[in-house]
């Protein structure tokens, strides 16, 4: 899965040669062989590292208080909701909706990293949501259908379908 | 047991039981009429005891009657002693009384009741007939709206509550609403269709071929041998119109065995059906159905006494009012399959609706064409019952078509098979044993007209015109696999 996500990074930020994965552990956790010494390892170290090397850092964040919520997102990647638990799924999206109310992306008004990879993390989650729920979930479901769009971020994943218009309204039925 | 003498003790007590010992021509006056118009006036009124609250030299009743009640007042005086109040508040709830009073106008619209302009003010009040004191459950509770429940702490009844006692329930004014709109709709379908020029027919209940498919049928003994309840009078209807009936309908049981427990679901509920011949299209037959139905929906709405039940039971149960165009929207089953799609179902061409399926798709349409009744054409021949034409262009498609209200299906139909050979080929096609089937068959041997038809489930509709969200609300004593009595 992971290795799959760094493959269609990769490309999304214009790499021409894939670079080689191997994995670690129960959780297959992605190492990268470097030249320069000491392998990189986990998801969001080797996705930092694709995104300097790629001459992107803005991806990252601009500004010292940016950079901090990207890594923060990023974590949260990572930490909270790889391999959560079916019970937690709701609190979580209920979180990332409230968050992103009055947010364009992770970052605030910047297409950042933590956007992509928070993409990739919550797709398969988006993927099982009934009309209702991902309605239950506007902003979320705004966030997602802006950044499923985003030239270049889709690579292999399905395309979510994200209605405009409202059908469950405020009433009963 | 007193201090002094009870001077009014003639004027209240509880009387020998009523045996008919003697013919009283006294006219009792509807609580409905409690108005205005009649302050002043003395006169008799037999309700139950809704509630009753003493305060000193006073006891203040509600009386009520099906959906009406009025405040009425005994209060120590000239007419009505210390005694004689005190007796009045320990009449136990639900009593039935008979009270002679006089109307008085009140400054202050009393809100809680539906009688607001007037009091009555009793001389007389004797018991009819007694209620034991501990109900099985309070009226209050049981029209209480549910968020109201939750939260200010205060109860509620559940259904099952509700179920077990259902002569009770049955006395809330929102039970009393939700029927006698039911009964509303029944005679809609039988006025409108009457009128249109149809024939009422009855048809047995017991017979001898499970119609539907042998899957859910209830079995019954029948002397030596066994016999069947009927899934629904499909083949009776046929019958009737190759005897030349043309346009018949009925009214009666459907008894179907499905261990469904959901909310929409009853082993054994009320079928509205339909069957008439055409000329040339079937469609002739679906715009009859679906103009019936819309006269049913305007009936409701526009009839006086059917707003106000209406009304009563959105106060319980709110919910948006029923929309539909006319004429009713038509949609076939290719573009229902496109829409669903669009919204990210993924589904085959000829692959049944499923349930959420079809809530989304009321949904969608809703959202659409601003309707909450249509009808869906052409559906798909494999997933429809044996005597289903099929298309005439496309032997994938049928000349069938489902009706949905709020996205909920109402009614299934079609244009039916009117030659014995095809209805022997798709009998077979559907490992029917022919047997079972052999006189519903011989009927189209001696030349049956082109027909079609279908049938609705009253309970269905009423829950759904009114926005409900339980079938058995609308079922006075329901069945279901878990439910036998009362």
């Amino acid at each position: 899965m992971a290795l799959m996500e760094l493959a269609s990074l990769e490309k999304s930020l214009g790499f021409k040669k894939a670079n080689k994965y191997s994995t670690q552990g129960n959780n297959k956790t992605p190492i990268l062989q470097s030249n320069k010494g000491a392998p990189l390892i986990g998801l969001v170290t080797i996705a930092s590292h694709l995104v300097q090397e790629a001459a992107q850092p803005e991806l990252l964040g601009r500004t010292a208080e940016q950079r901090a919520v990207v890594r923060q997102w990023l974590e949260y990647r990572v930490t909270q909701l790889d391999g959560c638990p079916k019970e937690d799924i709701r609190s979580i999206l209920k979180e990332l909706n409230q968050y992103l109310e009055d947010k364009v992306y992770l970052a605030g008004s910047d297409f950042t990293l933590a956007d992509i990879l928070l993409y990739y993390g919550v797709h398969h989650i988006m993927a099982d949501l009934s009309v209702q729920e991902k309605e239950q979930h506007m902003n979320l479901s705004r966030w997602f259908d802006h950044i499923q769009h985003y030239p270049g971020i889709r690579q292999h994943l399905p395309l979510v379908v994200v209605l405009r218009n409202r059908l469950y309204t405020g009433g009963h039925h | 047991m007193t201090d002094e003498d009870d001077f009014a003790e003639d004027r209240y007590g509880v009387p020998p039981m009523l045996q008919s010992q003697a013919r009283l021509d006294r006219v009792l006056v509807r609580v409905q009429d409690l108005t205005a118009e009649k302050a002043g006036q003395l006169l008799w009124v037999r309700a139950r005891i809704h509630t009753s609250r003493a305060k000193g030299k006073q006891c203040f009743l509600v009386l009520r009657q099906q959906q009406f009640n009025v405040q009425a007042l005994v209060a120590v005086g000239d007419r009505a002693s210390k005694q004689m109040v005190k007796f009045a508040a320990n009449i136990t709830k639900e009593s039935i009384v008979d009270v002679e009073g006089v109307v008085r106008k009140v400054e202050q619209k009393i809100e809680s009741c539906t009688q607001q302009d007037v009091e009555l003010h009793i001389e007389r009040i004797f018991v009819v007939s007694q209620a034991e004191p501990r109900l099985p459950l309070q009226l209050e509770d049981a029209v209480r709206p549910e968020g109201e429940g939750d939260e200010e702490g205060r109860a509620t009844v559940n259904q099952d509550t509700r179920l077990d006692n259902r002569v009770i329930d049955l006395r809330t004014t929102t039970s009393q609403a939700i029927f006698r709109l039911q009964s509303g709709v029944c005679q809609l379908f039988r006025d409108t269709l009457t009128s249109k020029g149809f024939v009422e027919i009855q048809t047995p209940k017991i017979i001898s071929a499970a119609s539907e498919g042998g899957a859910n049928v209830f079995t019954v003994s029948y002397f030596k041998t066994s016999a069947y309840l009927a899934q629904s009078p499909q083949l009776y209807k046929q019958m009737c119109i190759c005897a030349d009936f043309d346009k018949v309908f009925c009214v009666g049981p459907v008894f179907r065995a499905e261990d469904s427990n959901t909310h929409r679901h009853l082993t054994e509920f009320v079928g509205l059906d339909i069957e008439m011949t055409f000329n040339y299209h079937y469609h002739e037959v679906v715009e009859s159905i679906a103009d019936t139905m819309v006269q049913i929906f305007k009936g409701l709405r526009d009839r006086y006494e059917f707003q106000t039940e209406i009304q009563t039971v959105n106060k319980q149960y709110p919910s948006e009012p029923f929309k539909f165009l006319e004429p009713t929207l038509r949609l076939e089953y290719w573009e229902a399959v496109a829409m669903l799609r669009q919204a990210g179902v993924e589904m085959g061409d000829e692959d049944d609706l499923s349930t959420p399926n079809e809530k989304l798709l009321g949904r969608l349409v809703k959202e659409k064409y601003d309707t909450d009744f249509y009808v869906l054409d052409k559906y798909p021949l494999a997933v429809r019952p044996f005597y289903t034409m099929p298309d005439p262009s496309n032997p994938k498609y049928s000349n069938s078509y489902d009706m949905f209200m709020r996205g909920e299906e109402i009614l299934s139909g079609a244009q039916r098979v009117h030659d014995a050979e095809l209805l022997t080929e798709r009998a077979l096609h559907h490992n029917i044993d022919l047997e079972k089937i052999k006189a519903y068959i011989d009927s189209f041997r001696f030349g049956a007209p082109p027909h079609a038809g279908g049938g609705i489930g009253l309970e269905r509709v009423t829950m759904l015109y009114l926005g409900l969200h339980n079938v058995r609300q609308t079922s006075m004593f329901p069945r279901d696999p878990k439910r036998l009595t009362p």
